[in-house]
């Protein structure tokens, strides 16, 4: 199994939670951008030795902020350099503000067979909050779009925990977003990250996050619609329709290798794990310039990347494959782990079953609780 | 001996002492420029950090002076806080005078003045120094007025000097030579040499500071100490110079050098004891030796019990260097096993704390710290206690008694009101004050040691603005109403949070424990329960929420390494933490129950 991804770095404009690397403006940089990605990912056809992909991601900031036809031939370029398995499933991220029937069917054909949209929220308050620039109605638009243009493998981002945000809100947006009969929901609660300017107003004691108790109203909200609506929790934060996971992102969780292209995209090959660097100026001037786009590399020792397996995998609702660590590693999870794991279970954290090691739901709850005793 | 000179520097905290031994060191060329750094006496990073001596230094400087000729001072540089002041004595006591350092801007200081008054119970000459000239605040002509009308020293001898830009140090050097006695003694007598500190070198063993006053010594010949009879035969005997020690064929009375005797352990140095010949023995060992007291008890225990074995050698290699440090095995059921230390004060308490995880690196908790206290039991027999766990059944105790301090607080004027309130808040008794200079209050007031080690000092520096200074000296010991502070989280007893306390402060001092904790202590998956306890009655209680959620929410390829070191970190904290029954407690909010009230 072999995963590409594609980094695009831009972005209508940046949200206030955002840590990713990605930039508004940039324009006249576009398509500079698209022509290094084409020479990097020739670069790696040359350099590496990759097997048939099974996933390509396209994502970002916004990968459709490009046109249609430059995302068409940036992923036909891909098909020609690297070998797809039957079936390969082929992802990109898109804003609603940022498609139209054309493009979309543009994408389509290209190869494009799974579109994530970045919905966020079905309240146009909070998406105004958020800095979206896009409406409610957009978003339920570019879904009807999408299906007209022959996407049958929709997914939509959602967040919850919003500033201002409570549980009757967050319920709202969720139904809403079953009611269009997504395959896939990707529900993450906002996390403030650091840089961000989030982070500053919260600091300043300015953003007004709901609390930890309407937090655990909300989850158990959306464990119970997901149920309902048959769309299965398979990941801390993910939902799908049975058959509709999204391979490349359990490609992460198994800690699998995965190629990488693009300014900040992060790539991880025998076990070398390697950050490309963030700018995107800097990074068309140095694959123009034939030099290494490298800006930081981390490769564990075998111990430490057994355990960032396990803690990668139990964030998936099946767990981590003890069969798959011994084969991989050599080590036995039970041995490796001793009392510590024996503790976990006991606390009602963990469960070991015959093939997994697994989060409890009360674990899901605590996750890092039980991965910084494993990590 | 008619060259030789032997002074101190001596001065309050922070008025210059180390700049000014920096800039004669660098004036008799003692240190190279690459050598060179600044408080070059001071070994130890925290010294440094803190900007404090905590070990005295000597170091050996000729100089030649206007006359044409060539003098051996000896610098003895002295630590500056009230914990040491032992140490300070005998340091002083092997020199013939001393600098008294003034900073221009600040003027005299209880420190100054409890110093001054050391040095001349040792008979020291006194030159008074003025630092710090060039600063704008300066006012040197008062500083001088000061020392001239309060201090009773000679105007006429008071050199000016900023030991920062080095202006006026060469003047100071001259004066030593003209104004300070040479030493007196007689070589061809018995030996009688003054050991007034020890450094431990793991390659050499014990390094003794030591000044002869009478006779020689020389390598090959058997020494005795008097203070416990133990000989050794010398090694090496030689003079500090510079940061190197230059090896003598004889030291001779006089001279203020170091000797080397295979000695294994430090703590059988002892300052103040008198080194003599062991066939040719002097008739009496010299004035003033006192066994260190500690007067500070507290235990160490690590996080990781694993790391018993490793503290116990870390505390065996920091005591080869600090004699004034006692221990012994103590046990915990909160904590396992750990040592019950002995200090000087509580400064010495953290230097050894941060020693120990610094130098040896790990992680400790500390106990809260105690006095000795001593127990008449109906009996009538006495025991000391310094360690809540050994609280005797109340039952069973007819008095108990405390040791109290008699403290000494200089200050302006305008602060008494708000140092007096202080004085009584910590129960002082029999206060007294007067004017040693005008504008200026000595407050004498005997107060309990146990209310002091707390957090006087702080309370007192920031009732002052930082103008307050103080010493202190063990006085007597009194009747107390002594009572035993438990902790219990979720219902179980912390054995290692527990206090021994005046029952007046009790309830503030629960609360406080309960309150720092609840602010330390994070969330668990359970609520938290944090109770103080006397005997068998809560007298204070918090209660921590329980954690609900603790969960990333979005990881990916690019946020792998990201996510797995938060994870890390939030392991190495997990790590820094104490199980007590379900209960994970940091190392800060040990800590933090020893801290006051801000």
């Amino acid at each position: 199994m072999s995963s590409l991804y594609i980094h695009i770095p831009f972005c209508l404009s940046k949200c206030p939670y955002c840590s990713f690397v990605s930039y508004p403006g940039m324009d006249k940089l576009h398509q500079r951008y698209v022509a290094a990605l084409l020479l990097e990912a020739q670069w790696l056809h040359q350099n590496a030795s990759v097997s048939p992909l099974s996933t390509l991601f396209l994502g970002g900031g916004t990968p459709t902020i490009f046109s249609g036809r430059e995302l068409a031939q940036l992923v036909s370029c891909c098909q020609e350099l690297f070998a797809f398995s039957d079936q390969a499933e082929i992802s990109i991220e898109a804003n609603p503000k940022t498609i139209n029937p054309e493009k979309l069917s543009l994408l389509r054909h290209s190869g494009i067979n799974r579109l994530s949209i970045g919905v966020q929220s079905f309240n146009d308050k909070e998406l105004q909050l958020l800095g979206r620039p896009h409406s409610a109605e957009d978003a339920a638009e570019a879904v009807q779009l999408a299906r007209a243009a022959g996407f049958d493998n929709i997914s939509l981002d959602l967040m919850y925990g919003l500033p201002g945000q409570d549980h009757y809100s967050w319920q709202q947006t969720l139904e809403q977003a079953i009611s269009i009969a997504p395959d896939h929901l990707s529900l993450y609660e906002l996390t403030v990250e650091q840089g961000t300017p989030y982070h500053l107003q919260r600091n300043q004691g300015l953003l007004d996050l709901p609390d930890e108790e309407n937090m655990v109203i909300m989850d158990q909200l959306t464990a119970t619609l997901c149920r309902q609506a048959g769309l299965a929790q398979y990941e801390i934060s993910n939902y799908a329709r049975p058959g509709y996971e999204c391979r490349h992102n359990i490609n992460y969780w198994q800690n699998g290798p995965y190629l990488a292209l693009g300014a900040g995209a992060v790539g991880c090959v025998d076990g070398r794990r390697r950050q490309k660097t963030c700018d995107p100026r800097h990074y068309c001037e140095q694959i123009e310039s034939g030099q290494s786009v490298v800006q930081e590399e981390e490769c564990l020792e075998r111990t430490a990347s057994f355990r960032e397996t396990v803690v990668m995998g139990l964030r998936m609702t099946c767990g981590v494959s003890k069969i798959q660590l011994q084969q991989r590693y050599e080590m036995d999870l039970d041995d490796y782990y001793g009392d510590t794991l024996i503790h976990l279970v006991n606390q009602g954290l963990v469960e070991i079953t015959a093939s997994h090691l697994r989060l409890t739901a009360r674990g899901r709850s605590f996750a890092n609780q039980v991965m910084a005793e494993l990590v | 001996m008619k060259h030789i000179r032997n002074f101190s520097i001596i001065a309050h905290i922070d008025h210059g002492k180390s700049t000014l031994a920096d800039r004669m060191i660098q004036l008799c060329n003692q240190v190279s420029v690459r050598e060179f750094k600044d408080q070059m006496l001071d070994n130890m990073d925290i010294e440094r950090e803190r900007g404090i001596t905590i070990k005295s230094q000597t170091i050996c400087l000729p100089y030649t002076a206007k006359d044409g000729k060539t003098y051996e001072l000896n610098l003895v540089d002295t630590p500056g806080h009230v914990d040491f002041s032992y140490e300070v004595s005998r340091a002083l006591s092997s020199c013939e005078g001393a600098l008294l350092l003034v900073d221009a801007a600040q003027g005299v200081q209880a420190q100054t003045l409890a110093n001054l008054y050391l040095a001349m119970e040792n008979n020291l000459e006194i030159i008074p120094v003025i630092n710090k000239i060039d600063l704008q605040s300066a006012e040197p002509e008062k500083v001088a007025e000061q020392i001239e009308d309060d201090l009773g020293l000679d105007r006429d001898h008071i050199q000016l000097c900023s030991a920062k830009t080095g202006k006026g140090v060469d003047d100071i050097l001259e004066a030593i030579v003209k104004f300070l006695p040479p030493p007196k003694g007689d070589p061809v007598s018995e030996l009688q040499a003054l050991i007034f500190d020890a450094h431990y070198d793991a390659f050499r063993g014990t390094i003794i500071s030591c000044r002869l006053i009478n006779g020689t010594i020389k390598a090959g010949e058997m020494i005795k100490f008097m203070s416990n009879n133990a000989t050794y035969k010398v090694e090496e005997v030689g003079l500090f110079r510079g940061v190197s020690k230059e090896p003598q064929k004889q030291l001779s009375a006089g001279q203020i050098g170091y000797i080397l005797a295979g000695i294994k352990t430090i703590s059988d140095t002892r300052p103040g004891d008198t080194i003599t010949h062991k066939d040719r023995p002097c008739a009496q060992a010299l004035a003033g030796f006192k066994m260190v007291q500690q007067v500070v008890f507290s235990s160490i225990y690590p996080i990781s019990t694993d790391d018993y074995e490793n503290l116990a050698t870390a505390i065996e290699k920091l005591q080869l260097n600090d004699a004034a440090l006692t221990y012994q095995k103590d046990s915990s059921v909160a904590l396992g096993f750990g040592f019950r230390c002995g200090f000087l004060g509580l400064l010495h308490l953290e230097v050894v704390q941060e020693r120990l995880e610094r130098e040896f690196d790990i992680s400790l908790i500390l106990t809260v710290p105690s006095v000795k206290y001593n127990f008449y039991l109906n009996d009538d027999s006495m025991v000391e206690v310094d360690n809540p766990a050994h609280f005797p059944d109340p039952s069973k105790v007819s008095r108990v008694e405390e040791p109290y301090i008699k403290a000494t607080i200089l200050m302006p004027e305008r602060y008494m009101g708000v140092v007096m309130a202080l004085c009584m808040e910590r129960r002082g008794d029999n206060t007294h004050y007067h004017y040693p200079m005008p504008g200026r209050i000595e407050l004498t007031c005997e107060l309990p040691l146990a209310e002091v080690i707390y957090d006087f000092y702080d309370k007192l520096k920031s009732a002052t603005q930082g103008y307050g200074s103080f010493d202190y000296s063990l006085y007597d010991y009194r009747k107390s109403d002594l009572v035993k502070l438990d902790i219990l989280v979720n219902g179980e007893l912390v054995d290692a949070l527990s206090q021994l306390v005046h029952r007046v402060n009790s309830r503030a001092r629960g609360l406080h424990a309960c309150e720092q904790l609840q602010r330390e202590i994070p969330r668990q998956m359970f609520k938290i329960a944090i109770q103080a306890a006397i005997g068998g009655s809560i007298v204070a209680r918090t209660t921590i929420s329980a954690l609900r959620k603790d969960v990333i929410a979005k990881c990916y390829g690019g946020d792998i390494s990201r996510k797995r070191k938060l994870l890390e970190k939030q392991k190495a904290g997990k790590k820094r933490m104490k199980t007590v029954g379900n209960v994970e407690i940091p190392q800060k909010a040990f800590l933090a129950v020893l801290k006051s009230e801000q």
